[in-house]
């Protein structure tokens, strides 16, 4: 295998985990913060269930939630698992990140002070009114640091997917390696992950400079 | 947590196994059946990534060889190897087709005929000193997690006996790794199924196997049990390649396995894959033949 078809080869393989990256990112910030509003729901079944929900997630491997995911259907329900590699792939990858997104969410939350609640009553602000027009800019600006590391996190997470046999570009530096008998499909893997996620640093810098606008 | 990961995908395949939910198959072996290839990319030159970054490999070919003699449509379904039970079982995949042993798994499966021959070797540097099994007592020996040789070394009936008196044994992820390491000095032997162990040595000069071979084996292809209508109609396509010239013309492209084929190698080999194809229903007991042939 000549220098340029392994390099376009793995291109394609670099495609799939960003395609891995990017759902798992839409369906994760949206549903992280339903879970940590939820999480501090008034209704005590609802917190508990939260609650046991990201025990859970953080105390399992991430291999084997997807492992779970995918085999689940089949062997706790009977059914056909055919096509459902994908979509189990990027559900385990969301429900999974929610949660630590989630957690991230709650610190930023409980960080601003009561005060500012109270002040916001005061103006005559609804509850959800205040929490999105007052807390939630404060709470983002705070916790960009967080995600920013997190998301670093899911781009080299993605390599999990090796265990459902997912296409992407560590499974296939691992397969090329194997037929070339050679590493260096692993460091155009390192080099595909370095340049990822420079990109990623690079663009969360620039969201944060674009929020700290009282600075 | 790469060790723990791997303990439990281990314990969930098993815990899969065990949870014996076969997926019934459907009996509609027509013209555009959707045959599904089960196969690890990881394994060349038997089912990997070829030169022009393609899935391809002899299992690969002889598998859309099949399906083109019954006009059946060819899908590929690359898989973990630590996975493929639970793959096969959940019905994601037809069969297991990807240089896969048969000796030592004879109940597990309902076993095509054997197609390959293979040996395990030691694989050491020339200039080693090295020269006979009993030589490697107090030595390094590297190995494959998850392959026949690996396997052989942790029987008590295989070659556990000889795998205690090695200093360590070296579990390796790949044998591209394990094989850097040989380079390196870092072990000082690899116990290696001998077709991968060619594979490896394309293009090296300074590597030699021993003469006494750790054991020998053969592949086959393997089905859910209560799939036979499919066996047989592999085993049948096999034969009908075998004798078309077919299975001779694609082992030729791969030399490193090339001499280790075996489905129509003089009589004896014939009458033995005969005798396979008839007792495909009691697979342990051919396989038994086949290894005690050996």
């Amino acid at each position: 295998m000549d220098f340029s078809t392994m390099l376009s080869t793995m291109a394609s393989g670099m495609l799939k985990t960003f395609g891995i990256f990017a759902l798992t990112l839409i369906g994760s910030l949206p549903l992280g913060m339903l879970v940590a509003l939820l999480r501090k729901s008034r209704f005590a079944p609802v917190r508990a269930l939260i609650g046991a929900y990201i025990a859970v997630i953080r105390g399992t491997p991430l291999m084997l939630q997807l492992l779970v995911w995918y085999f689940g259907p089949f062997y706790l329900l009977g059914w056909s698992i055919r096509g459902w590699r994908f979509p189990a792939l990027i559900l385990g990858f969301i429900v999974n990140y929610a949660a630590y997104f989630a957690e991230i969410y709650r610190g930023g939350i409980e960080s601003i002070p009561v005060g500012q609640y109270e002040a916001a009553e005061v103006l005559g602000y609804r509850k959800g009114q205040a929490f999105i027009r007052i807390i939630l800019p404060q709470v983002i600006k705070r916790i960009m640091p967080s995600v920013t590391n997190e998301v670093i996190t899911l781009v080299k997470d993605t390599s999990l997917a090796f265990t459902l046999a997912y296409q992407e570009v560590f499974s296939l530096a691992k397969q090329i390696s194997a037929s070339q008998t050679s590493f260096t499909p692993f460091i155009i893997a390192g080099v595909f992950y370095f340049i990822a996620n420079y990109a990623v640093a690079f663009a969360m810098q620039r969201i944060e400079k674009a929020l700290n606008y009282y600075k | 947590m790469r060790r723990t990961g791997k303990t439990l995908l281990a314990l969930a395949v098993t815990a899969a196994v065990f949870a014996g939910l076969g997926v019934t198959a459907s009996a509609d072996y027509e013209e555009g059946y959707v045959f599904k290839h089960g196969f690890d990319l990881d394994y060349p030159p038997y089912s990997y990534i070829d030169d022009n970054g393609e899935v391809g490999g002899f299992d690969v070919e002889m598998a859309k060889a099949v399906c083109e003699l019954y006009g059946w449509e060819y899908e590929a379904v690359p898989f973990n190897w630590d996975a493929k039970d639970a793959e096969l079982n959940a019905g994601s995949c037809d069969c297991i087709w990807s240089g896969f042993t048969m000796n030592g798994r004879e109940d597990d499966y309902l076993w095509s005929k054997p197609y390959s021959d293979n040996t395990q070797m030691i694989l050491v540097q020339k200039d080693s000193g090295i020269a006979t099994l009993a030589d490697l007592a107090g030595k390094t020996v590297g190995v494959q997690t998850s392959t026949s040789a690996y396997d052989l070394l942790n029987d008590e009936e295989g070659q556990k006996a000889l795998c205690d008196t090695f200093a360590s044994l070296e579990v390796y992820e790949t044998y591209t790794i394990a094989f850097n390491d040989l380079k390196a000095g870092a072990v000082d032997a690899l116990a290696i199924d001998v077709t991968s162990g060619n594979f490896l040595m394309s293009g090296e000069t300074d590597y030699v196997y021993l003469d006494e071979a750790l054991g020998s084996e053969q592949y086959g292809i393997g089905f859910r049990k209560d799939d036979q209508e499919l066996c047989d109609k592999i085993n049948e396509a096999l034969d009908t390649l075998a004798e078309n010239g077919t299975y001779d013309s694609i082992g030729k492209k791969y030399p490193e396995i090339y001499d280790y084929l075996c489905l129509n190698k003089g009589e004896a080999a014939d009458a033995e894959s005969t005798a396979a194809a008839e007792s495909t229903a009691e697979t342990e007991s051919t396989a038994e033949a086949e290894s005690t042939a050996e």
